[in-house]
């Protein structure tokens, strides 16, 4: 059929698929352009789209991300918290921000170790709860180093809500915040009574051991000294004695001298005869005694003694009194001592008559034996050595005596010591442990 | 009657043999028990005064040394020593008496003729 075509004809048709395959090319252009656009367009909302979807998962990753951090930051504080609660130190925090610096957290221990409920410790001032046994000096001390920005260290002794005593360590550190500004104080307080108390056990044994030392080598020093001191006072009453035959019914003058000489020598003989039997090594007999009774007795034992120096007993013995543990021997040789103290102290003074001996209970383990005078009272210089060997403000005085009560009180497991009363006279008091057995 | 006494302590010795002659007793010292021996035999009567505490020989072997020698020789012990249950021991050992120092004239004088009036 196209060899069919004429020449114009087919120069119009050319010329027409020309025109018409620009048209098309023209037409495609277009589409194509807009084909572009469009694919452009779809593309930036894909784009949107997955835009949308990164950001909606970097939503989801920082949620995530933001729980994991509240999960770590949890399980941080559950630990901290667990670690607080589970120590054995009594942690305690103060808000030192507020006026009354109030208690804000405390931990278990604290509770167990102070005796006071979370009710009681919340909210209140560290100082006002211990308000009631307050040892003043150590929580000056306290408050002064917080108060100057420091830290506090030290070990003190305090008492449970029900009196109880414990001794502890208190360490108050301070919180600051990025300005440097104070806001809490953290206190621990670790209970330390066990630590003392071995300690005090220790200390105690030391000293039992030094005691014990002591009145060997005094007893030992003594035995000594006796010995030699009898031998020049044997030569003396024997010169005097013979002396006093030689002279027989002559010379009266020098018989009064030598019988003088021979007093004077017994004297010496009797302190000596005193001394060895303040010393004597005999094993003590230990029995359940009523004190009163060896207050009665001693002083019935001196009774003529106390009435030719013109003085008097007063009792005020407690009728209630428990019995206490002991020598009745040696507590006798206390009491005597003490007694014959005060008639001497008491002797020069026309005025002061009564002798008061007192006794009590001072708790519920402990008896009070009270010996109170009249006299001179004890020269303040003389107040710390009374208690110490050979001393003695006496002109004739062995300065035993005191330092051996003493000794014997102590091994009796109590305390002697001495006061001046607040009018005149002194008071001469100890303590004796009761007698749990027969309590 | 012969004394001897036997101590260490010179002084002691001369007051008593100065105290003893006041009653008529003839008095001998010694300053340790070996002096003694050397001197006195067993056969020499008299009493002898031992103190207790001395150097050498002291008292209770000195009277043990005359007792295991078959002596009857007289012994008073005295001591200037607080001797517990030193009478007894004393007369355990076969001696006649015990007393402290300072000892009264008056009973050592006493004690002394009471011992001479038994061994008679």
């Amino acid at each position: 059929m196209n060899k069919k075509i004429n020449k114009p004809q087919q120069e119009i048709s050319l010329q027409k698929l020309q025109e018409k395959v620009h048209h098309l090319t023209d037409e495609l252009s277009a589409i194509k352009q807009q084909l572009q656009q469009g694919v452009e367009r779809e593309k930036v909302g894909a784009d949107v789209e997955r835009q949308g979807a990164v950001r909606e998962k970097l939503g989801a990753d920082r949620e995530k991300q933001g729980a994991d951090r509240e999960k770590i930051a949890e399980e941080e504080i559950h630990i901290r918290t667990k670690a607080m609660e589970s120590t054995f130190d009594g942690i305690f925090i103060i808000d030192a921000k507020k006026p009354n610096f109030p208690i804000v957290y405390a931990n278990t221990s604290f509770y167990n170790l102070t005796g006071y409920s979370k009710k009681e410790v919340i909210g209140q001032n560290y100082f006002l709860l211990y308000g009631l046994n307050k040892n003043s000096h150590i929580y000056e001390e306290i408050k002064r180093a917080l108060s100057e920005g420091r830290s506090f260290h030290g070990e003190m002794l305090n008492f449970k809500k029900n009196g109880e005593k414990f001794w502890s360590l208190l360490r108050i550190t301070l919180v600051r915040d990025k300005n440097g500004t104070v806001t809490h104080y953290v206190g621990n307080k670790t209970d330390t009574t066990l630590m003392k108390q071995r300690n005090l056990e220790i200390e105690e044994q030391r000293e039992e051991l030094l005691h014990v030392t002591r009145v060997g080598k005094l007893a030992e020093f003594v035995s000594s000294l006796a010995h030699e001191i009898s031998q020049p006072l044997t030569a003396i009453l024997s010169y005097a004695q013979a002396a006093q035959r030689m002279l027989k019914d002559r010379e009266p003058k020098l018989q009064e001298i030598l019988q003088y000489i021979v007093n004077d020598d017994q004297r010496a003989a009797e302190v000596i005869k005193r001394m060895r039997y303040l010393l004597k090594k005999s094993k003590p007999t230990l029995e359940a005694l009523n004190f009163n009774i060896i207050i009665t007795d001693t002083v019935a034992l001196i009774l003529p003694q106390i009435t030719a120096k013109g003085k008097a007993v007063k009792y005020e013995l407690d009728a209630n009194l428990p019995l206490i543990y002991g020598d009745r021997i040696q507590l006798q040789q206390v009491v005597l001592n003490l007694i014959s103290n005060s008639l001497e102290a008491m002797e020069d003074n026309k005025d002061s008559h009564d002798l008061i001996i007192r006794t009590s209970r001072k708790d519920s383990d402990t008896i009070l034996v009270q010996v109170k005078d009249s006299g001179s009272g004890i020269l303040p210089e003389h107040m710390n050595k009374l208690f110490t060997h050979f001393f003695t403000s006496k002109p004739d005085g062995l300065g035993m005596g005191l330092s051996i009560s003493r000794s014997i009180v102590e091994a009796h497991g109590g305390h002697l010591d001495a006061v001046n009363n607040p009018d005149r006279g002194a008071t001469f008091y100890f303590t004796l442990p009761v007698d749990k057995k027969k309590d | 009657m012969n004394i001897y006494i036997v101590d260490d302590d010179e002084s002691v010795c001369r007051a008593l043999k100065t105290l003893l002659m006041t009653y008529d007793f003839e008095v001998k010292t010694f300053n340790s028990a070996q002096s003694f021996f050397d001197t006195v035999t067993d056969d020499d009567p008299g009493c002898l005064l031992l103190d207790i505490h001395m150097p050498g020989l002291d008292g209770w072997e000195t009277q043990k040394k005359i007792m295991d020698s078959g002596s009857k020789r007289s012994v008073i012990f005295i001591s200037a020593e607080k001797q517990d249950n030193g009478l007894e021991r004393a007369l355990k050992l076969g001696a006649m008496g015990f007393l402290q120092k300072p000892v009264n004239g008056q009973t050592l004088v006493d004690l002394i003729n009471v011992t001479a009036k038994i061994n008679n």
